[in-house]
């Protein structure tokens, strides 16, 4: 098979639109962020801006920074991932094909070894947590409102994360998940629902409170920094002595920890609880138990069924 | 701009974000883990292919290279026995051709031995008949008159067939 010229443009083409697509979303962002930011000097640490609220039955729905960057950024990711799989061959010429490759059997083999061969469908999901999350944190690096900083984006994913475990518990024993609450005496019930409850909750106020603390101490330092330069260069003319000088290059480095490595970790983090707690709740043994109970009953059912008829008869 | 607290629970919201995450679930299933889960597969597929042929054509070179190291052990008896053939045929070969020549040694001896003897023979006969003549004419001058040539002529040839056989006798 050759490839035509015209077959290598539409490739590029392709390749073109789909570059767009990761970054637009980003450049949309950024543009909105400096169009709607009003001027302040002071240090504000708040949520994310609302936009406009929708009115919605028990709650109003508030659009705000948070809401558009997580979908600006799941558009993103989704581009990146077209943009890894676009040209896949048997013998792999591309280097973006290596990383997409990488990337799922790297997942594929965490998620193999912390959930075990019965979870081995996770492996997307477990890569959509760490996507989500990793980029999101990232977007901080642009200025931009990063949507992990927001608590009920956090609350989603762990709200989520609880639903399967408890949908797993369940699978492996609905009277033994119950039981479990008992254990081991019965008045401390309480303290073990407590404890269900805090699983997302730990989850949640984790991932989210880091990224923020990262976010506060980088404001805060930032403007320490801002009134350190003015101290030291106040003898000078008035517009000498505005330039933050040590504004220059020290939030940089300390952005490297609290925005880089503070966010993939807490990706990492909380896509490693979610592997463990939803493995965790889940015994194959008792599932495969009960699910053999279950087909005994059904064949004597059936049996049963089968002699009532032909007694009838 | 109004803003949310920096604490603050909004159902709808988690909601959203709760179908965000689904929604890169689904999307990731299906535009990255499925193509590339394919190629990975259609990969291993060629691969064990040609492992497998790689695997048959030693599998065909071992059962060549057996077939050849019999052929190479008998190869010796082989070479020594075509050897023996071979000298075996060129002395069958050398002795007929001895066995010919002699032969034809024998018939051209023979030959000759019999062009001698008729040569002998007809040297005799010439001798003989000339002998007879000579004799005749001899016996005619001697005794001056015509006699009965042709008893004569038997009398002598008679006696010198006598001659003739010691002659042959000594041969």
């Amino acid at each position: 098979m050759k490839v035509t010229d015209r077959q290598k443009r539409v490739f590029i083409a392709v390749d073109v639109l789909l570059i767009l697509m990761m970054v637009l979303p980003i450049v949309a962002a950024i543009t909105l962020k400096v169009l709607t930011t009003p001027a302040s000097d002071g240090v504000s640490i708040t949520g994310a801006r609302i936009f406009f609220t929708i009115p919605m039955p028990l709650q109003d729905l508030p659009i705000t920074e948070s809401q558009i960057n997580s979908f600006l950024v799941l558009i993103s990711i989704f581009g990146l991932c077209l943009y890894m799989t676009h040209g896949l061959k048997v013998k792999a010429n591309l280097r973006r094909q290596h990383i997409a490759e990488w990337i799922v059997e790297k997942v594929e083999t965490m998620v193999n070894e912390s959930m075990g061969d019965y979870f081995k469908g996770y492996a997307p999901f477990i890569t959509s947590i760490l996507a989500l999350s990793a980029f999101s944190s990232l977007l901080s690096l642009f200025g931009l409102y990063p949507p992990t900083s927001d608590l009920n984006i956090v609350a989603g994913w762990a709200i989520l994360v609880f639903g399967l475990i408890t949908y797993y518990k369940l699978k492996s024993g609905p009277l033994k998940y119950l039981k479990g609450f008992l254990e081991p005496v019965p008045f401390l019930a309480p303290m073990n629902i407590i404890g269900e409850f805090a699983t997302p909750l730990s989850m949640s106020f984790r991932h989210y409170g880091n990224v923020l603390s990262g976010t506060v101490i980088s404001a805060l330092l930032a403007s320490a920094l801002q009134g350190l330069s003015r101290m030291v260069l106040g003898w000078l003319p008035d517009a000498l002595a505005s330039i933050p000088v040590f504004q220059i290059g020290i939030p940089a480095v300390l952005s490297i920890y609290f925005d880089v490595f503070s966010g993939c970790l807490q990706a990492y983090i909380f896509a490693m609880l979610t592997m463990m707690y939803v493995s965790g709740g889940f015994s194959l043994e008792d599932y495969l138990l009960r699910k053999e109970k279950r087909e005994k009953r059904k064949a004597k059912n059936k049996k049963s069924k089968i002699n009532d008829n032909l007694e009838v008869v | 701009m109004q803003t949310l607290d920096v604490i603050s629970v909004n159902i709808w919201q988690i909601l959203i974000s709760l179908i965000n995450l689904v929604l890169l679930f689904l999307l990731l299933k299906k535009f990255l883990y499925k193509p590339v889960k394919k190629i990975l597969q259609k990969r291993k597929d060629e691969l064990d292919a040609q492992y497998q042929a790689a695997a048959d054509a030693e599998a065909i070179a071992q059962e060549h290279r057996q077939e050849w190291e019999a052929k190479l052990l008998t190869a010796e008896d082989t070479a020594s026995e075509i050897l023996q053939n071979a000298t075996e045929n060129a002395k069958r070969h050398g002795d007929r051709l001895v066995a010919d020549a002699q032969e034809k040694a024998e018939g051209i001896i023979r030959v000759a031995q019999n062009e001698a003897e008729l040569e002998r023979r007809k040297a005799t006969e010439d001798i003989k008949r000339e002998i007879v003549e000579v004799s005749g004419a001899l016996t005619e001058k001697m005794l001056g008159r015509e006699i009965n040539t042709q008893d004569h002529h038997a009398l002598i040839e008679s006696f010198i067939e006598n001659i003739g056989e010691e002659d042959g006798g000594n041969n």
